[in-house]
This record gives C-alpha cells, sequence and structure tokens, in this order.
C-alpha cells in the first residue's frame, strides 16, 4: 500500500486496522451511551433542582456535589472494583460508561438548572394562566426553551466524554486507547505474533491525531453554537 | 457490636497510613509544581495571545488547540511510552507533572487570554496617556483587572490538575494516591474499604478547596462587580 511516495509499512497497515476497526466503535459507544445518559438524568435532576424544596435540592446539590468532585477515574475504580464485594458486578465496559455518566449527568444536571432559571417568570406565568400544572409547565414551555440553551454545553459535554472514554483503558475496556496499546504490546513481540520493535511513537502521535480530527470540528461547533444560541 | 449486612473493616486503611500518607503527599507534590508551572505559562502565552504577539500567539493558538482537543491519558502515553522512542526518557514523576503542566497550561492560556482581553481598551489607553510603556500598562493595569476577570475560571483548572493526577498512576505507574489505593488492594483484597477512603480523600482535598477558593474569590472581586 503507498501513498504518494510515502511507503505505509505493513505493521503500522495493521495496526491501524485494528485501532478503527476494533478500538474506534468502542469508543464511540461508550461515549454515545454516556452522553445520552447523562442528558436524560441531567436535565431531569436540574429541572427538579429549581423547585424550591430543600431537602430535594440537597440531595442533587450532594449528587452533584460528589460526582463532580470525584476525579472520574475513581468512580470507575469504585464501581469496577468496590462494588463487586457487594454482588454488584459490571463489566469493564459498563463500568466506564457508568462512570462517565455519572460525572456527565451532574455536569448537565448544573447547566440545566443554570438553563431553567434563565427562563424569565412571565413564560411560568403565561403557561399557568394557561391551565398548565407544574409538570405540563415545564415539559411543554419552560424545558424545551432551556434545552436551546443547553445545546453548547451538549457538544462540550460530548468532546470531553470522548476523551475521557479513555480512561476505560486503565481497567482493560477495549476502545481507543486500549486498542492502540495492545498493538503496541503485540508488536513489540517477536515474530510471527509481532516484529520485536517498539512502535509506541507512531502509534499513540496516531490516537492523538484521530482524537483531534474527531474533538476539534466539534469544540468548533460548540463555539458556534454558542455565539449563535446565548 | 451491632451486626451489620455490611461490615467495615477500616483497620486496613489504619495498618497503612503510612503508604496512604505517601501516596497523598505525591498527589498534593505532582499537583503543586502542574500548579505553579500552568499558571505561569498560562500568564505569559495567554498575554501573548490576548495581544497577539506575533508568532508566539499563532504558535500558543495550535498548543492550546491540540492539547484541549486530546485526551490528556494518550498525552500521557505519548510521553510516558512514545518519546523514548526518540531517546527521550522521563522518570515516572517527571513524566507524571510535566504531563499534567502542560495540559493545565493550555487551559490557562485561554483563561487568562480571556480575562486579559475582557479588560476596556479604554482603561489600557488611560495607560498609555499617563506615558506607561506597553509593558508597564501589562503589569498595572491589564494583569491587574484581567487577572481577577480570570481567577474563577484558572482556579477551576487548578483543581482539575488535582484530579487530574488520579490518572497518572494508573497510566504510568507513578505512586500517587489512586495507585496507592491500587496496589494495597491488590495486596490485601478489601475493595470496598480502600476506594471508599480513596474517594472521601478526594472528595475532602476537592471540596476543602472550593470552600478555600470562595474565600479568596470574595476578597480579590472586582469593585465594580460587589453588590
Amino acid at each position: 500500500m503507498s501513498l504518494l511516495a510515502f511507503e505505509v509499512p505493513e505493521w503500522y497497515r495493521q495496526a491501524l486496522d485494528y485501532i478503527l476497526t476494533e478500538g474506534l466503535p468502542g469508543t464511540l459507544i461508550i461515549a454515545g451511551e454516556s452522553v445520552a445518559a447523562s442528558a436524560i438524568v441531567g436535565v431531569l435532576l436540574g429541572t427538579l433542582m429549581t423547585i424550591h424544596f430543600l431537602p430535594l435540592r440537597g440531595l442533587i446539590r450532594l449528587y452533584i456535589e460528589i460526582w463532580r468532585g470525584l476525579p472520574i477515574i475513581v468512580t470507575i475504580f469504585l464501581i469496577f472494583f468496590a462494588l463487586p464485594a457487594l454482588d454488584i458486578r459490571f463489566s469493564a465496559f459498563q463500568a466506564a460508561a457508568i462512570g462517565l455518566s455519572l460525572w456527565g449527568s451532574a455536569q448537565v444536571a448544573e447547566a440545566t438548572r443554570g438553563a431553567v432559571e434563565s427562563i424569565p417568570r412571565e413564560q411560568h406565568e403565561a403557561s399557568a394562566a394557561l391551565g398548565f400544572g407544574w409538570t405540563g409547565r415545564h415539559v411543554y414551555v419552560i424545558v424545551p426553551q432551556a434545552l436551546r440553551r443547553l445545546l453548547p454545553p451538549m457538544v462540550s459535554l460530548l468532546v470531553n466524554v470522548l476523551q475521557n472514554s479513555t480512561l476505560a483503558a486503565l481497567i482493560g475496556a477495549l476502545e481507543l486507547l486500549e486498542s492502540g496499546k495492545r498493538q503496541v504490546e503485540r508488536l513489540a513481540a517477536p515474530p510471527p505474533v509481532g516484529d520485536g520493535e517498539i512502535h509506541a511513537l507512531p502509534i499513540y502521535g496516531t490516537l492523538l491525531l484521530l482524537f483531534f480530527l474527531i474533538s476539534f470540528p466539534l469544540t468548533r461547533l460548540a463555539a458556534y453554537l454558542e455565539r449563535r444560541l446565548v | 457490636m451491632i451486626p451489620l449486612a455490611l461490615e467495615f473493616d477500616w483497620g486496613v486503611v489504619l495498618d497503612n497510613r503510612e503508604e496512604w500518607i505517601e501516596g497523598l503527599e505525591n498527589t498534593l507534590k505532582v499537583s503543586a509544581i502542574a500548579i505553579a508551572g500552568s499558571f505561569v505559562v498560562g500568564l505569559i502565552l495567554g498575554a501573548a495571545r490576548a495581544h497577539r504577539v506575533p508568532v508566539i500567539s499563532q504558535l500558543a493558538a495550535v498548543y492550546v488547540e491540540v492539547i484541549r482537543n486530546t485526551p490528556l491519558l494518550v498525552q500521557v502515553f505519548f510521553i510516558f511510552f512514545g518519546l523514548p522512542q526518540l531517546d527521550i526518557r522521563l522518570e515516572p514523576f517527571t513524566a507524571a507533572w510535566v504531563s499534567v503542566l502542560i495540559w493545565g497550561g493550555a487551559f490557562n492560556t485561554e483563561n487568562f487570554r480571556a480575562g486579559f482581553q475582557a479588560v476596556p481598551f479604554r482603561y489600557r489607553e488611560a495607560g498609555f496617556a499617563l506615558g506607561f510603556s506597553r509593558l508597564a500598562t501589562f503589569f498595572n493595569v491589564t494583569l491587574p483587572i484581567g487577572g481577577r476577570i480570570a481567577l474563577p475560571s484558572s482556579i477551576n483548572t487548578y483543581v482539575s490538575v488535582l484530579k487530574n493526577t488520579a490518572i497518572l498512576g494508573p497510566a504510568i505507574g507513578f505512586a500517587e494516591l489512586t495507585n496507592t489505593a491500587y496496589n494495597l488492594e491488590s495486596i490485601l483484597f478489601q475493595p470496598l474499604e480502600i476506594y471508599t477512603v480513596l474517594a472521601l480523600t478526594y472528595l475532602a482535598i476537592v471540596w476543602l478547596i472550593s470552600i478555600g477558593i470562595r474565600l479568596i474569590e470574595s476578597r480579590l472581586r472586582l469593585p465594580e462587580e460587589a453588590r
């Protein structure tokens, strides 16, 4: 396989093939699941937080401060290594997705609270005058308007979750970093498994490039939405 | 003793307090170096970005975008496992603070750039009118005002730097707090106690810092922001 005059070595083609077919889907699935869960749980908790009922507010505040305060890797270790002592077992893949979702939902909850509170009081009054109860008012009037303001932080969250999904590699779940790591280890083995050489630099460099190619357009999109919507 | 469905054996933590304290010290040491370094990097590159210093500004922009759009963990792997191929070999401790410093510096560059750019141009004009040079205007006008505007976001970055040191242990075997817990657990097989204490330690540090930050922020807030 040749690219212009530059010859792509066979080991690199194999490694890249593995990274793209085995690693990339893992990263996209973990990130996709985590962002979806974060959005659902976060918007719900953030909206509930605007109710002036102290115990409920306190509980949600505690949830936010715990999962935002902990390093994500510590949350993932708690789920993956500590919970089995209580007979609660998750695969590495699930543990990573749950850890990221706890962190992400705390971020979304905080952003949602701000967005919901920024909707003018007249919107509440007008929808109440139309006969909506608290639930109807929020489901049909307030939250849809707040969601618009939540779009930029949601795109930023996606970028953050994509990058933090590499933490899954530390507990052995197969995603981009883990697939790269496995290829570096395989190639370091003597033939026929590998070629007995270290190829860490080009392989981790490729991973940096891949993440950049995915994240950079999303970061630009978040900045653009920020300017357009706010 | 009251029979509980769940019995914690905290002795496991107390018996190994020396390891814990050493891990905590390493976490704080790496964090302190990286925070101080990212402050300096952020200040200099942030100023270069805000004042569009040719060449440095463009290079800083590339640095910021590359670091912010790639995962820290892959950066750590690149530095610790990739660079030796270019004969750049770093000790785990060095690789640890270097990688979080580079990461924090990029985020801080953005924080300070935004802070400095938020200083109204008429303030700097006033400085020039008083006969201050560009540099003197920066130190006497832009830095005191813009620095304080940048303070909340830069402190968030410092807290993130501290939390991010947690990935260094498992990634490159540097003996900070999380790695200490991981190693203790692999000998003692008491994951529930060990990881609960680990989590509580991080929460205590992060919450204490957050409370401290609020105090500092209210002291340093710009007069016109005070209500």
